[in-house]
């Protein structure tokens, strides 16, 4: 059950992850295009508040899938040398802690999309995006960030509380060093 | 609170908590216990500003264009082809690896990534060719670390966006320590393998001819260093731009090869989000930890500290030498920087030093724990792309580089223009 839960976390963060980089990838092609154009003496304007705009929300919606991939840097000097029952309560614990940090974050952003309905704020550059167009979908990433790791903290739980260490690690070991690619 | 903080940092981080959160956790405390006003309403606007980024998408963007290369198949091609041009030195194909590494750091914006890269297409070679396995594999994760040195640099932008310096003018500053590093490694390459040949291996020699005709499989890199460098100096494109640029002219060089396909761009998208959002979560706090340590007076503490020591400059920059090197062997690359920033940066240039060129000092600083056991990525790397022998291995490979990196240290602060002298004169 548990085991099942993680697989579709698993994929639909997948899936979202793809849609994130293609979005990045449109923004490149934009981009390129307004350099391209720039050269013959015309412009979009904006690329650079759009890029802003894309990176807030692609780095929102991409966390809960690195988190997933046990993609995010954890140093496991400590851990490494630890049994697998005292490895996986390394794990747990570092787990309900992000949960709980994310779950902060997540509120405190709230207030800032809040002003922006209130005041129907729009941005301060000649495209005068109005601010909440981008700050929905960057919120709903975080928003999103919590929920998936509030669910996957309490599969980890589940799969440990069945003595089944090996599977918690899996789900929420440290990572992979070798995957790490910075 | 500069107690606190390190001691915390070091704490937290040593119950393996993703260093990212560490950061958040720290502002928390810095907070609760140095604020007299609070600073938890600043969070969510400072997540948000501190995403909101133009100068940050070009992560994203740099991390693609890596991702794409080393799926397309171009890394082997520029292997092979650099192998018929050093080979011959004393040392033959450890030369290759060094300058297979060196041409990646001019495309790529992360040093694992440089090094996963040569060590995929290098160990294969070194089995066929009865090479002495340690220094060839300890040349490929030296030689990897190159990419955080050599424009572009992922870590670059990172420093840039964080202390507020000119991204244009770090790339500049890194570009000659970078060469001067990887000449430096084939160096004492020859000078090892000169004194002692059986820690190469076979010297290669080709003929003219081909060596001509492997001219052409450089041209992609060549091409596109010239593409990305060319249109930020030409004042064309930002940095960001021009990683945009870079983008498709990976694409277009992997389509030549016959290398794009829809698993090729789905597998290079992930890896990408996967890294993108690793960076950005460390960044993101890294922000604002450094929005509550200045907001609860760092900087007064940091004068008061200093005037207290009583060091001199020169001083004050060996004590954070050698900081970094001791937090070198346990912390990673990109965290040990993001998360001494807003520290160490602060106290520097308080004493007087260019920002400009202590970011370059602090890349080779950053350099050297990524080849320093028992944390050093890029040792995992390479071993991982070994099939036979121990970490060790690579460990002790790796030795001869870190003594060139210690040097380079040196001359960095002995000669501070080895670094600003680009950026002064362009």
């Amino acid at each position: 059950m548990a085991q099942d839960i993680l697989k579709t976390l698993r994929q639909v963060n997948r899936a979202v992850a793809i849609l994130v980089g293609l979005l990045l990838l449109t923004c490149a092609l934009f981009v390129l295009a307004d350099i391209v154009l720039r050269q013959v003496g015309a412009s979009f304007g904006g690329t650079d508040e759009i890029s802003g705009y894309v990176m807030a929300i692609s780095a929102a919606w991409g966390m809960a899938y690195t988190m997933l991939e046990l993609g995010h840097v954890r140093i496991d000097l400590l851990r490494s040398r630890l049994a697998a029952r005292g490895r996986v309560l390394f794990d747990l614990g570092s787990m309900m802690v992000l949960t709980f940090t994310i779950t902060i974050i997540a509120f405190r952003c709230w207030p800032v999309l809040e002003k922006t309905l209130a005041n129907g704020s729009r941005a301060n550059t000649t495209l005068e995006t109005p601010l909440w167009l981008v700050q929905v979908p960057w919120f709903a990433g975080w928003i999103w960030f919590a929920l998936m790791a509030w669910a996957t903290v309490l599969a980890a739980l589940v799969l440990f509380v069945q003595g089944r260490f090996e599977d918690t690690e899996r789900a929420i070991g440290a990572f992979a060093e070798q995957d790490a690619l910075v | 609170m500069i107690t606190y903080v390190s001691v915390g940092l070091l704490a937290l981080l040593s119950l393996s908590i993703p260093v990212g959160i560490v950061l958040f956790l720290l502002g928390f405390g810095v907070d609760i216990f140095f604020s007299p006003f609070p600073l938890m309403r600043g969070l969510g606007q400072l997540v948000w500003s501190s995403s909101n980024s133009a100068t940050l998408i070009a992560i994203p963007f740099f991390v693609l264009l890596g991702e794409i290369l080393v799926r397309s198949g171009v890394a082997g091609r520029t292997y092979a082809a650099l192998d018929k041009w050093v080979s011959w030195l004393p040392g033959g194909l450890v030369h290759a690896n060094i300058a297979t590494a060196t041409m990646f750091s001019a495309t790529s914006g992360s040093s694992v990534a440089t090094a996963a890269t040569v060590a995929t297409v290098a160990m294969p070679q070194a089995e066929k060719l009865g090479y002495d396995q340690k220094l060839f594999s300890g040349a490929i994760a030296a030689g990897g670390t190159l990419g955080i040195m050599i424009p572009p640099s992922i870590n670059l932008i990172v420093y840039g966006f964080l202390t507020q310096t000119s991204i244009p003018r770090l790339f500049l500053a890194g570009l000659v320590p970078g060469i001067a590093l990887a000449l430096l490694f084939v160096l004492a390459t020859v000078i090892i393998c000169t004194v002692k040949p059986a820690l190469g291996g076979p010297r290669r020699v080709f003929p003219w001819s081909q060596m001509v005709g492997a001219l052409r499989d450089l041209l992609p890199i060549i091409v596109l260093f010239t593409i990305i460098i060319g249109t930020i100096y030409k004042g064309w494109a930002t940095p960001t731009e021009a990683a945009a640029v870079g983008v498709a002219g990976a694409f277009a060089i992997a389509a030549f090869f016959g290398g794009v396909s829809r698993t090729m761009l789905s597998e290079s998208l992930l890896g990408t989000i996967k890294i993108t959002s690793m960076i950005m979560l460390v960044v993101i706090g890294a922000s604002f930890l450094n929005f509550t340590l200045s907001s609860a007076g760092l900087g007064r503490e940091l004068q008061d500290f200093l005037t207290g020591m009583g060091l001199s400059p020169l001083m004050t920059i060996l004590v954070v030498v050698a900081i970094y090197i001791v937090l070198g062997f346990f912390i990673e690359t990109l965290s040990l920087m993001v998360v001494t920033i807003p520290i160490i940066v602060p106290l520097v240039v308080a004493q007087g030093y260019d920002p400009i060129w202590f970011g370059i000092l602090m890349i080779v600083l950053i350099e050297m724990a990524l080849i320093t056991p028992p944390v050093g990525l890029n040792l995992y790397v390479v071993q991982g792309a070994r099939k036979t022998g121990t970490l060790s291995d690579v460990m002790l490979g790796a030795i001869p580089f870190v003594i060139v990196m210690l040097l380079m240290v040196v001359a960095l602060i002995a000669f501070p223009q080895i670094a600003l002298f680009l950026p002064s004169v362009l």
